[in-house]
C-alpha cells in the first residue's frame, strides 16, 4: 500500500482501534479471575505468616488494610497489607504478620518490580531472626540499623524496611484503637 | 496456495520450521533477544517458560502481521508491527495473571520485556511481512521452538553447574555447585560455550 498521509493515518487508526477493542474484550473476561487469584494469594499469605486462627476480619487503618485474626474471642494476630514507594522499580506490596504482642511473625511479598536476582531476592533474604520476631522499627546497617541489606540492592532493602515499619505503625494504631 | 500439491506445502513448511530451530536459531546463530536469554535462564524451568511464552506471542504476531501486511503502508509498518506485538504480549500477561498466577509470580516481570525482544520484530520484518499467513505461523513456531530449546539448554546447564539440579531434580549435592553460574556472569559463560558447541556440531 502507498505511504500517503491519509493512508498512514487511516491504517494506524484502524489498527489501534481493532487492537484496543481486542484488549478490552480480554480485559473484560480476565478481570474477575485476576481478582480471585489475587484474593487467594492474599489469604494464602495471611495463613502462612500468622499464628493459627479460626476467623479473619478485614478493616482499613489509615491508608492500609489490616486483617485482625481471631482464635475464638482472642486476637491471635494481625496481618497488614503494607507498601513502600521507595522500591527500585516502583511500589512494592507486602503482607506483614504480627502476633498479639506486636512481634513480627512473618512476611510475604505480594507484588514488586525489583531487579530479578537482586532486589527480587527480598522474599527470602529477610527471613532471619534480625527481622522476624522484632517488635520495634527496623533499619538496614547503612541507616544505623542491624539488618544486612541485600548485596547490590540497598534501595530495595530500604523500601522493605520502610514497608515493614509502616505495617508496624498500623499495628500500633490498631492496638491503641481497640484498647 | 491453491493448486500446489500437498507434498510441496509440507516440504516448504517443514523447511521453514527446521530453519528456525537449526540454521537460523535465534539464540545460537542469530544471537538475538539476549536480554531475556541472559535474564531468565537462571534455572531450567524459568528459561523454558520464557521460551514458551515467546513462542506463543511470536506465532500469533507473525500470523497477524502476515494477515495485515497488504493494508499497512511501508512507512508506518514498524509502529504497526509493534502495536500488534505489544497487544499480544498484554493479552498473554492478562491470561497468565488470571489462570496461572504462580507462573506469573515468577515470570511476571519478564513478560512485558517480550515486546522489546528483537526476535519478534526481526521475524515480522524479515519473514511475516513478505510471506503467507501459513508459512509465517510455521516460522513463528520454528523460531519460537529454537528459542525455547536454547533457553531450556542454557537454563539446565546453569542450574546444574550452579545448584546441582536440573528442573529441580538433584543430580549431585548442591554444595558442589558453583553459584557463579546462577548469577549474571554464568549466563555469559554458558551462553558462549553453548554457541561454540552448537556451531561446532552444525558446521560438520
Amino acid at each position: 500500500m502507498k505511504s500517503t498521509l491519509l493512508n498512514m493515518i487511516l491504517s494506524l487508526t484502524t489498527l489501534t482501534l481493532l487492537v484496543g477493542a481486542a484488549l478490552g474484550v480480554v480485559n473484560y473476561f480476565t478481570t474477575e479471575p485476576i481478582a480471585k487469584a489475587n484474593e487467594a494469594a492474599r489469604h494464602e499469605a495471611i495463613a502462612a505468616i500468622l499464628p493459627p486462627f479460626d476467623h479473619l476480619e478485614a478493616q482499613t487503618s489509615g491508608e492500609l488494610t489490616v486483617y485482625p485474626a481471631f482464635d475464638g474471642p482472642d486476637l491471635a494476630g494481625l496481618a497488614v497489607e503494607t507498601y513502600s514507594d521507595a522500591g527500585f522499580g516502583g511500589r512494592i506490596v507486602l503482607m506483614a504478620g504480627f502476633d498479639a504482642d506486636g512481634r513480627l511473625t512473618g512476611y510475604r511479598v505480594l507484588s514488586h518490580a525489583e531487579t530479578p536476582g537482586l532486589g527480587a531476592k527480598m522474599d527470602t533474604w529477610f527471613q532471619t531472626d534480625k527481622v522476624i520476631g522484632t517488635d520495634t522499627d527496623i533499619a538496614v546497617r547503612a541507616d544505623g540499623g542491624d539488618i544486612d541489606a541485600i548485596t547490590g540492592a540497598t534501595i530495595t532493602s530500604r523500601a522493605f524496611t520502610d514497608a515493614i515499619n509502616r505495617a508496624r505503625h498500623a499495628f500500633n494504631d490498631y492496638n491503641h484503637g481497640s484498647k | 496456495m491453491p493448486g500446489t500439491p500437498l507434498t510441496i506445502i509440507i516440504m516448504e513448511a517443514s523447511k521453514v520450521l527446521l530453519d528456525g530451530i537449526v540454521r537460523r536459531n535465534p539464540t545460537f546463530v542469530l544471537v538475538l533477544g539476549m536480554c531475556p536469554t541472559l535474564g531468565t535462564t537462571s534455572s531450567a524451568i524459568t528459561g523454558m517458560s520464557m521460551g514458551l511464552a515467546t513462542l506463543a506471542v511470536l506465532t500469533c504476531s507473525n500470523a497477524a502481521i502476515s494477515a495485515i501486511k497488504n493494508f499497512v503502508p511501508a512507512m508506518v509498518r514498524i509502529p504497526a508491527f509493534i502495536v500488534v506485538i505489544a497487544s499480544f504480549v498484554t493479552i498473554l500477561q492478562m491470561l497468565m495473571q488470571a489462570w496461572t498466577p504462580a507462573l506469573y509470580a515468577t515470570l511476571g516481570i519478564f513478560i512485558p520485556l517480550i515486546v522489546v525482544n528483537c526476535i519478534l520484530l526481526g521475524r515480522a520484518e524479515a519473514f511475516a511481512s513478505k510471506n503467507s499467513v501459513w508459512l509465517s505461523v510455521c516460522d513463528g513456531l520454528g523460531t519460537g521452538a529454537g528459542f525455547t530449546i536454547a533457553l531450556t539448554l542454557i537454563g539446565s546447564v546453569r542450574e546444574l553447574l550452579g545448584t546441582g539440579a536440573v528442573f529441580g531434580a538433584q543430580i549431585f549435592a548442591a554444595d558442589y555447585g558453583a553459584l557463579l553460574f546462577v548469577l549474571a556472569p554464568g549466563a555469559f559463560i554458558v551462553l558462549g560455550l553453548l554457541i561454540a558447541l552448537f556451531n561446532r556440531i552444525t558446521n560438520n
